[in-house]
């Protein structure tokens, strides 16, 4: 078969300081017709350059230093800028990560997706990326849809001139995992149908196994491994690649993935937790209202010191405001939650310093969790002198220095501003901070989720090592099954800010009960383009609750799951 | 904080700031051109060695000469030395003004991002109503209301200009609100006043510090048309636009006397206006280049 990409030893590089820093150091890589070659690597690796260049796209002040890309027998630099036009959108069309980003606001999608040039009507278009409604939907705006929505019409923009060639950078990153899935399928599908070849860049390697045929490992710009998927998958030969994939948390992990050098995995123990550890926390029917519309309804749990108990859910189901109303942000609109050492229903400023300090949060996004302005040392000194937790500046300067450590970081680090630091350090750094407050509970709101999977293990193992030798309660708030797995005791499930199922980690995953936590597992991508999915069957389902008849018990461990009833559909297991 | 290890970063920030200050031509003109007039104003005794203020009926009306480089007015002052001490009150009106100005607007824009709520839609509603008035008319109303002064035209000027500053920090510090370290800093329960000198100042100093060298300039000519108007300084005061008002009817005779205060008055709204545009494109490349 032809190839229509070859990347022939590409180099690239930028200029800093008077200097070359190459970006992409010799890099070929070739795409035949109809197949698909996954870029993987972390952040940092040159995937996302590489795939740019396909498009003839440089940022700004790199350049080619050296190699060729051809596209469709083309060679991408060397074209005028008119032909470099009719190739991108034409030849080659590019889905990004972010596709509420690559909207235009103010225009309606119809007009959008015409603009995208070809000669396919935008309703069958619409039609094509399986869109309900397309003729009503052509006239909505890009805010009037939901991410995976956008991320569709951002597909249908991208085939609108029937292109020979697909670039996906990271095209569902951000996305649920339910959506994540069809958006795949789709991306999937199209592919097939119209004979695409794709070039896919993507941190995940659930997503790789799922999508590619091909795949070529980077890093710090340099090839280090590429193979046909299943062989990779199946026989890494490089270390590297080794430690990647054995990184990767799964949903059949019984405990935290701890990885050697040379990429052997060896699966943790989780901690036991004495029967009677006292409750640290414990909500009772707590609902949250934003305006008019509920986003929690009557949520209870308890989280007891030295447990980790995991928040479960897709985006907009409650868990991340759960878990702001515990830490004092958003005053709860019914219900009770109380800590030990009193009532968390005010705001965080009413509440007593002492009960201040006992709940911590650590946020998501590493980035903007310190202040650009303000060494780390003074993120993690502030708290220590706010709280009063030390009494002068000598003390805090130590104590702070200390916190580092324990956070296994250089304490030499604290006098660095959080640019100069990765962002597995600045997470480091975020505990650090929260643990300033001498805390016996921490809540971890999707704290792994921007990381790279190996930085991710990494913080796991930290915040798994922290509360044993802290004995900290833990409130782990995250979408991923498999990360859930690993880390957490017991796991809550949410939905549209409902409990569906609760219990302890081993017994949901081993017989998970309500459909929609099927619905999770089975959406989940495993690093194995042969794995079957984790749930087989997931039926359609209807909310069964009535009245004070909400739960069915499963087994004397606190399984429980939301009565629900099967729609339209043959009898599933699981329903009594 | 340690001074031990706050100098460090101190150090680091002043030197990324100077750098890349030094990176942009326009800039580094417009500080220099209102360096020199600054310079000017403190050093006008120094400078020239006549009274700007003592009349000299002998020598009134006189074209340049070696002993008056710009001429005399119509009481025989020298136009150079009002020229030259003409700037400290230009100047030190309107850097008082500014000052006070921007720090309102900073604080009051800071509050309004951070706190929200009904307060920040109050707010609005009101900095509406008052932007809706122009200045000088606005200004006009103020002093003749409260009679003029210093402090009455300081007032005055922060009272039509806080509006607009307002609503230029706030917009900046809404992009810094949401930012995880703030909602950290409230789930420690801060004041709203240590949020915004810890966590928000910081991070909006490039937009505050633009702000200022473009409301600079708008208040020296507003400053400047008050006195022209008569409502400013009052005569004998060396001003630059008391100076025009006087002279424009001996124009003809002395062109001099007029067209010395114009050019001062030129040069420095020039050089604030450059200083500002400068410094807006230095920072604003920056922040996008280091990608923060």
């Amino acid at each position: 078969m032809a190839s229509i990409i070859s990347v022939n030893s590409l180099s690239v590089a930028y200029r800093s300081g008077g200097r070359d820093v190459p970006v992409v150091h010799e890099v070929s890589l070739d795409v035949a017709e109809g197949q698909t070659h996954a870029l993987v690597g972390e952040s940092g690796s040159g995937k996302s350059t590489i795939a740019a260049t396909l498009l003839g796209h440089l940022r700004h002040g790199s350049r080619i230093t050296g190699g060729s890309v051809e596209v469709a027998g083309a060679d991408v630099f060397a074209l005028p800028a008119r032909e470099l036009r009719r190739l991108r959108g034409g030849t080659v069309a590019m889905v990004g990560q972010n596709a509420g980003h690559a909207l235009t606001p103010s225009m309606r999608i119809g007009r959008q997706i015409a603009e995208a040039g070809g000669d396919v009507p935008v309703v069958d278009l619409l039609e094509q990326v399986r869109l309900p409604h397309p003729t009503e939907l052509a006239r909505r705006y890009p805010h009037e849809l939901s991410g995976g929505q956008q991320q569709r019409v951002a597909i249908a923009m991208a085939i609108a001139a029937r292109p020979k060639v697909l670039v996906l950078d990271e095209p569902t990153t951000g996305l649920d995992v339910v959506t994540q899935r069809s958006v795949l399928d789709l991306i999937a599908a199209l592919r097939d149908e119209l004979g695409l070849a794709a070039v896919l860049v993507s941190h995940d390697l659930g997503v790789v196994a799922h999508m590619a045929d091909e795949v070529t490992v980077l890093r710090s710009g340099r090839v280090v491994e590429s193979a046909p998927t299943r062989q990779l998958f199946a026989q890494p030969q490089d270390p590297y690649t080794k430690r990647l994939l054995a990184s990767v948390p799964r949903l059949d992990d019984a405990g935290l993935a701890v990885v050697g050098e040379a990429g052997e995995r060896e699966v943790r123990p989780r901690a036991e937790i004495p029967d009677d550890a006292p409750v640290a926390v414990s909500a009772q029917d707590v609902t949250i209202d934003y305006g008019k519309t509920r986003a929690v309804h009557g949520v209870s749990f308890d989280v007891r010191r030295g447990e980790v108990l995991a928040l479960v859910g897709e985006s907009g189901s409650g868990k991340s405001t759960l878990a702001w109303s515990l830490a004092g942000l958003r005053t709860p609109s019914g219900g009770t939650m109380r800590h030990a050492d009193g009532d968390l229903a005010p705001p965080a400023q009413q509440r007593p310093l002492s009960l201040r300090r006992r709940v911590q949060l650590v946020f998501q996004n590493a980035d903007t969790s310190l202040n650009p302005r303000r060494s780390v040392g003074d993120a993690v000194r502030h708290p220590l002198r706010f709280f009063g937790t030390v009494t002068d500046r000598t003390e805090a300067a130590e104590r702070a220095r200390q916190l580092i450590t324990d956070v296994r970081l250089d304490p030499a680090l604290a006098d660095r501003l959080p640019a100069q630091l990765s962002g597995g350090q600045r997470q480091r750094i975020g505990i650090a901070r929260a643990l300033a407050g001498e805390p016996d509970v921490l809540i971890a709101d999707e704290i792994t989720t921007a990381l790279d999977v190996s930085v991710q293990a990494d913080v796991l193992r930290l915040l798994d090592d922290l509360r044993r030798e802290r004995d900290l309660a833990c409130l782990f708030i995250s979408h991923d099954l498999a990360v859930v797995r690993g880390i957490a005791d017991r796991v809550v499930v949410l939905r549209h800010g409902v409990v569906v199922e609760e219990g302890p980690t081993e017994t949901v995953f081993a017989d998970p009960q309500h459909p929609y936590t099927r619905q999770l597992m089975a959406a989940a991508l495993e690093p194995d383009p042969d794995a079957l999915p984790y749930v087989d069957d997931t039926a359609d389902w209807a909310d069964g609750a009535d009245g004070d008849d909400i739960w069915t018990d499963h087994g004397d461990d606190g399984h429980r799951v939301r009565r629900w009833r099967p729609l339209n559909a043959p009898v599933a297991e699981g329903i009594l | 904080m340690t001074t031990l290890d706050t100098v460090p970063t101190m150090a680091v920030r002043g030197t990324r700031a100077w750098r890349t200050l030094s990176t942009s031509r326009t800039a580094l003109i417009g500080l220099s051109i209102v360096a020199v007039h600054v310079l000017i104003a403190l050093l006008a005794p120094l400078l020239t060695s006549y009274d700007p203020i003592a009349n000299d009926a002998g020598h009134a009306l006189l074209g340049p000469s070696w002993s008056h480089w710009a001429g005399t007015d119509q009481y025989g002052r020298d136009v150079l030395a009002r020229v030259l001490y003409g700037g400290r009150y230009a100047l030190g009106i309107s850097v008082t003004a500014t000052l006070l100005t921007v720090a309102l607007g900073t604080v009051i824009g800071c509050a309004a991002a951070l706190r929200g709520g009904w307060f920040d839609d109050v707010l609005g509603r009101v900095l509406d109503a008052i932007l809706s008035i122009p200045s000088v008319l606005a200004l006009l109303v103020v002093v003749t209301a409260l009679g003029t002064g210093p402090a009455v035209i300081v007032l005055a000027v922060a009272v039509t200009y806080v509006p607009q500053v307002v609503r230029v920090v706030r917009g900046a510090a809404l992009a810094v609100v949401p930012a995880d370290y703030v909602t950290a800093a409230r789930a420690r329960g801060e004041s709203t006043w240590s949020i915004l000198r810890r966590e928000i100042l910081p991070n909006i100093t490039d937009v505050v510090c633009v702000e200022f060298a473009m409301r600079a300039s708008w208040v020296v000519l507003l400053i400047s048309s008050l006195s022209f108007l008569g409502f400013g300084a009052d005569p004998p005061t060396p001003d630059w636009g008391l100076m025009v008002a006087e002279n424009r009817t001996a124009i003809t005779v002395v062109p001099m006397a007029s067209l010395a205060p114009i050019i001062a008055l030129a040069t420095l709204v020039v050089g604030l206006n450059l200083a500002a545009d400068g410094l807006s494109k230095a920072w604003g490349v920056d922040r996008i280049r280091e990608g923060s």
